[in-house]
């Protein structure tokens, strides 16, 4: 979230890539381009939000396979595709994909930076979200093993009693693991923990 | 033996021995009857020597009735082989005459050591079938008893071989009859098979002449074709039952009728000079084998017809018979296969022409990404150029460099399209020396059912003896056909004024050959030019592909193709091709 949000071209054609490199960079955008699909592969991406403008036909890899090729990679980077001539189904597909835009060149320069801007502004919020998500699974996991019993049996709406019925200790015994636990996960109240929960489940947490 | 003896006893005895001789000789045709005369001889001969005791005995048999004369002698044991048969025949010769009344009643002669009393007696009346000789050494030969016996034998003899020769007679006359009858049989036998041959060649010549007859019979009256034949006056002899399906007139009708009632009017005068012109010189004004001729039906329409002749002399008459066959289905069928090839040849060239236009989408759609890619980039440029001047974001170096790119991207689109053009003229052609006329006239001819079908009167004025120009025929032909049916669809609308359609050909003042295809159509409100731009078109169905199409084409050939607006209608196609050395002859 500190660094700066990069913008991925990936074009077989030099003038494409620099007149897009020019373009973004009007608005602010830094740019990095690459000839091939390859050449974007071996890079190391950053820790900052990025997208990928990429041509849909491009030499060795097409793009669609390319995009297949970073979803089994788990490289979730959205992606803006070009394409020479507008073919539907190819466009329909990619959109299925996620893509944040499929633009038929040569395309308005606004359209373009609204498909950039949106598509940074995805990958921002998911990095976001992955980050939160990595905070709280550490949290979680200093917990112990009975903390984590507890808590998960508090968040399905048991009360004390029960809980400590059905773990065959004190009532007490679970007060005192209950708040321990909610020290450590940094919730405010037991709804906070409920939340955090949730999030641990959803499609970036561990929990499940 | 003495027939003198005076003792009675003995002339008794003597007698007594005689009547057994004489018994014994008239037994002897008992011993020899039905015998050959050899045998007789040679019985008798050997009864006589026996009975007699007498030292030879000689009998010639003359020759009758194709049988060989028989010499046989026999002599008495004693005298054993003294003389041949033919020796005693000689010394008998000498005595014996020709007639036996005159012979000797008894000779004398010497036969080897004695002397011998010889008889001879003739055999039959007048000695005609022979002589018999009895010889005996004996003094007192012969005894009356012994002349007797011997005449008697001699008698008995006559009978028997004059029976013998009868017989032999007979045995020849029958045994020829036989063979003349055997030989009469053959003959007839073999006659009978020859004629029994005849008669079943005769049988089966017969057989084939009917069976022929039937067969020619029946061809005839099955025929499908009309088979009319006529006397050497034109008159009709015969019809066959197809006359009727294909004339409409019944074979009784026209018997008799002059032929030329079979023919429209133009043709009857034309038949009669040629039929006058060929029975006195023997000329045909026609072909006599499958010719194709006009007849007419009953009902007086008129008909395609194939007609075949043929000439048969008989009896000094001439016959002549005519095979005619219907063939207004054929014409019919001809026609429509020339119509539908000719739309099958409209077809093939709108083939050739979508398919030229599908090459073409398919090369736009291959060149759209390399197209796209300079547009792309100079339009990117151009955007980030505006951004920057709305910016005021003035860097004459960044705003330098992005105008050179654009000039450079707008340059490499360019190329590309002129990549593009030079990919369509690069469309195989197989250039020869042609004709243009006979192009064009192939074309009008391909056109021409649409010509007719939309009521285009076409009027060439093509100039003989053009040169001719270096050319691929289908392109031509396709720049030509474009021409034409462009021309045919400005005039379906035209309804107040004559549909025409102009074709002239000629030399223009740069030597090229000019072709010039004018219409009263339409012709073209807009800025004339503008028809060869792809895509072009005043018409429903058009794809405003044909005129940019026909003018890259001639352009190709190192022509030129433009359009002039037609006085005080229409318009004027025009285009040139360079000629070539030669001319059209």
């Amino acid at each position: 979230m500190t660094n700066a949000p990069v913008v991925f071209v990936v074009d077989d054609d030099q003038s494409v890539r620099s007149s897009l490199k020019f373009l973004l960079s009007t608005v602010g955008l830094h740019v990095e381009s690459f000839d091939s699909a390859d050449a974007f592969l071996r890079k190391n991406l950053p820790d900052s939000p990025s997208c990928l403008v990429l041509d849909v036909r491009l030499p060795g890899l097409s793009g669609l396979d390319f995009q297949r090729e970073l979803g089994a990679r788990k490289i979730n980077i959205p992606i803006v595709f070009l394409t020479g001539h507008g073919d539907i189904p190819m466009s329909v597909r990619a959109m299925k994909a996620g893509a944040v835009e499929f633009l038929t060149k040569p395309f308005r320069d606004q359209d373009l930076l609204d498909a950039v801007r949106i598509a940074l502004e995805r990958d921002r919020t998911r990095r976001e979200h992955e980050k939160e998500v990595l905070i709280l699974q550490q949290r979680f996991d200093s917990l112990t093993s009975r903390e984590r019993e507890v808590i998960s049996l508090v968040v399905s709406g048991m009360l004390n009693k029960q809980i400590a019925d059905q773990l065959g200790t004190a009532e007490s015994t679970v007060k005192v693991q209950r708040s321990r636990a909610l020290e450590k996960m940094h919730a405010e109240s037991l709804v906070d923990m409920v939340r955090m929960i949730e999030k641990l489940n959803g499609p970036s947490g561990r929990l499940r | 033996m003495d027939v003198h003896a005076r003792d009675p006893a003995d002339r008794i005895k003597q007698l007594q021995h005689c009547i057994n001789d004489l018994i014994s000789v008239l037994a002897l045709p008992a011993m020899w009857s039905g015998g050959e005369p050899s045998r007789i001889v040679q019985t008798l001969l050997d009864a006589l020597l026996r009975m007699l005791q007498l030292d030879l005995v000689y009998v010639r048999l003359k020759e009758t009735g194709g049988q060989t004369p028989i010499e046989i002698v026999r002599f008495a044991q004693s005298q054993q082989d003294i003389a041949q048969p033919h020796e005693i025949g000689e010394i008998l010769e000498g005595w014996l005459g020709a007639n036996p009344q005159e012979w000797p009643l008894l000779m004398r002669n010497t036969l080897g050591d004695r002397d011998i009393s010889i008889v001879p007696l003739g055999l039959g009346l007048q000695g005609e079938i022979g002589v018999i000789v009895a010889g005996s050494g004996r003094s007192d030969f012969p005894q009356q008893t012994e002349r007797l016996i011997l005449s008697v034998a001699a008698n008995q003899a006559s009978i028997g071989l004059q029976e013998a020769r009868l017989r032999s007679e007979q045995k020849r006359v029958a045994s020829e009859l036989d063979q003349r009858v055997a030989q009469r049989t053959t003959e007839l036998a073999v006659a009978n098979e020859e004629l029994r041959k005849e008669i079943a060649n005769r049988k089966h010549a017969e057989d084939d002449l009917r069976s022929s007859e039937e067969k020619h019979r029946v061809i005839v009256e099955t025929a499908n074709d009309a088979v009319v034949s006529m006397d050497e006056t034109g008159a009709i002899l015969i019809a066959n039952p197809a006359t009727r399906r294909i004339f409409g007139y019944d074979p009784i009708e026209i018997i008799g009728k002059p032929l030329t009632m079979l023919m429209p009017e133009m043709m009857r005068k034309l038949h009669e000079n040629g039929f006058k012109r060929y029975l006195a010189t023997g000329k045909r004004h026609l072909n006599w084998q499958g010719i194709e001729l006009t007849a007419q039906r009953k009902d007086g329409q008129e008909f395609a017809v194939e007609v075949s002749f043929g000439e048969l002399t008989s009896d000094g008459h001439k016959l002549f018979t005519g095979f005619i066959r219907d063939i207004s289905e054929r014409k019919r069928a001809e026609d429509q296969l020339r119509a539908s090839e000719r739309n099958l040849q409209m077809t093939q060239a709108e083939l050739a022409r979508v398919s030229r236009l599908t090459a073409m989408g398919e090369l736009t759609a291959s060149i759209a990404h390399e197209v796209n890619q300079p547009l792309t980039a100079v339009i990117n440029n151009g955007s980030a150029c505006l951004r920057l001047l709305a910016n005021r974001n003035l860097e004459p170096e960044v705003l330098r460099r992005a105008l050179e790119g654009i000039v450079a991207d707008g340059t490499r689109a360019s190329a590309v399209l002129a990549r593009i053009r030079a990919f369509i003229k690069k469309e195989p052609a197989d250039k020869n020396p042609l004709d243009i006329n006979e192009v064009i006239q192939e074309m009008l001819v391909l056109a021409g059912h649409e010509l007719y079908e939309s009521q285009v009167v076409v009027d060439q004025q093509l100039t003989t003896d053009l040169p001719f120009v270096l050319a691929d025929r289908v392109q031509l032909q396709q720049v030509l056909l474009n021409l034409i049916m462009n021309a045919i669809e400005a005039l379906a609308s035209v309804i107040n004024r004559p549909r025409l359609l102009l074709v002239q050909s000629r030399i223009n003042e740069s030597r090229d050959v000019l072709v010039e295809v004018s219409d009263s159509g339409t012709g073209f409100d807009l800025e004339i030019d503008r028809v060869f731009n792809p895509f072009f078109t005043t018409k429903a169905k058009g794809m405003g592909m044909g005129l940019s199409i026909s003018r890259s084409l001639v352009e190709s050939h190192g022509g030129q193709l433009w359009a002039t607006p037609n006085s005080p209608h229409g318009a004027v196609f025009s285009f040139t091709l360079p000629a070539i050395e030669g001319t059209a002859s």
